[in-house]
């Protein structure tokens, strides 16, 4: 689905070359540092790299539409933003932003138990937990049904029980929409237990 | 109406004497300013001296070059102030930020000279008052206004970052923002105009009563400058904002901060 040639991030990153299967889970492994974010960046092309090629779908990246591009390949960043609203206005607001119909409370609820969030659609996110926060995110972004969800430490605010069954749920409902997953962890664990294909960012590849 | 009293320069060397009263409470308050305050006294006396012996051989020697001259000077200064104020912005940002403080200064001093007042924009008595007010509020205004505008969008770094990773267009995502800090600029001139004429009377207007001016006449000044600045504030600050918030994303759609 994706393939990096000789790419290069403003001299600092130099990534080896990789495919990135499509349909599958892919896991990208390595140190803070090594470039695991500004590869999922590199890969919905929020940047461009410096120097190389990525291809998606055996194109270059340059000949999408940039915004096109990005609601295909959908990135959910470590950084959280919800506004200061209820789950529900959450929801119509980021729809709003994308032009999209809102979609039903049926449908809401559904993608928050798909990422394990058991809150009435009316609680306000601004008193919710770090880790409510991050789910109710991702649910929002997996509710797109992007072709490929890329996910940057997606549990890096959850304990072990909820970050398994995050993963877990996530996966299965991506293996059914015949959506490419690709999680960026620094927990090795979640890699080899759910990855079927790791990518291991050596720190060595940093100059 | 009589003549307005001339000070004499004895008389006017008392109203110094208010300073000691700044500088005895900077001092007993340990306020860390005395410096600015002698520093800033000292230069708005020299420069208006300087004004008022400009203003007095160019309303004695009117030429338009003068005129215009000056208006030119005075709008590099509001353009070159606004932006020693918001330094971290972009070059590009930086010249339109610049052309649209002239330009929209420019526009309303012609409409309300030529327009209201009736009379020729070479005329120094007025274009050269009118148009420092006018280039005064909008310069404050802009300067306000890019100042929030590039608070908000660091401060809100999230939200950019999570909507341009939805694919949502970067035009769409600096909208709001750039919208938030119009109404920012804007809210102070509104504000003021509340509680003219209860709470405070305005300076153009104290002057020209001062000086002799029919009261009647010195408020539809008053008012009329007032709208002016509302309007010189809201369109430059729009211009500088939705001509400026382009030079925040490249071709790819990709932000660039």
């Amino acid at each position: 689905m994706f393939a990096l040639k000789h790419v290069n991030y403003q001299n600092i990153l130099r990534y080896p070359d990789m495919t990135i299967p499509a349909g599958v889970t892919t896991c990208i492994c390595g140190e803070s540092g090594s470039g695991k974010s500004t590869l999922l960046k590199l890969l919905n092309g929020v940047i461009s790299p410096t120097e190389g090629e990525i291809t998606y779908s055996n194109q270059t990246l340059e000949a999408y539409d940039p915004i096109l591009l990005r609601r295909e390949v959908l990135l959910v960043s470590q950084s959280v933003y919800l506004f200061d609203k209820s789950i529900k206005d959450n929801f119509n607001e980021y729809y709003a932003y994308r032009n999209i119909d809102a979609l039903c409370e049926a449908g809401m609820n559904r993608y928050l138990d798909i990422c394990s969030v058991s809150l009435p659609l009316t609680s306000m996110c601004h008193v919710l937990s770090g880790g409510e926060r991050q789910r109710v995110f991702i649910a929002i972004n997996l509710s797109y049904q992007p072709k490929v969800l890329m996910l940057d430490e997606p549990t890096s605010a959850l304990d072990d029980k909820n970050a398994t069954a995050l993963i877990e749920h996530v996966k299965a409902y991506c293996n059914e929409n015949q959506i490419t997953l690709i999680i960026v962890s620094h927990d090795k664990a979640i890699a080899e237990k759910y990855a079927d294909n790791i990518i291991e960012l050596a720190g060595g590849v940093k100059e | 109406m009589n003549d307005i009293i001339s000070l004499n320069i004895g008389q006017f060397a008392l109203i110094y004497l208010l300073l000691l009263v700044v500088l005895s409470v900077m001092k007993k308050c340990r306020i860390n300013q005395t410096k600015l305050l002698v520093v800033a006294s000292v230069r708005m006396t020299v420069q208006l001296v300087l004004a008022g012996l400009i203003l007095t051989y160019i309303f004695d020697n009117p030429h338009p070059v003068f005129t215009v001259l000056y208006i030119l000077i005075m709008t590099g200064f509001a353009c070159y102030m606004a932006i020693r104020r918001n330094k971290t912005i972009n070059r590009n940002f930086k010249w339109i930020v610049a052309a649209s403080l002239s330009a929209s200064g420019i526009a309303i001093v012609c409409f309300f000279i030529m327009a209201v007042v009736g009379v020729s924009i070479f005329n120094p008595q007025y274009t050269i008052p009118i148009s420092g007010m006018i280039m005064g509020n909008a310069m404050t205004g802009v300067s306000l206004g890019i100042k929030t505008f590039h608070e908000n969008i660091h401060s809100q770094r999230a939200r950019i970052d999570a909507l341009v990773n939805m694919g949502v267009t970067p035009p769409r995502i600096l909208t709001p923002f750039a919208n938030q800090a119009i109404e920012t600029a804007l809210l102070p001139t509104l504000n003021s105009m509340l509680g003219m004429g209860i709470i405070s009377l305005p300076g153009m207007m104290t002057g020209q009563i001062l000086s002799g001016t029919l009261p009647m006449t010195a408020i539809l000044y008053q008012i009329a400058i007032i709208i002016a600045i509302s309007a010189v504030t809201c369109l430059s600050v729009f211009c500088a904002l939705f001509f400026g918030y382009r030079t925040l994303y490249n071709k790819r759609n990709q932000i660039i901060i």
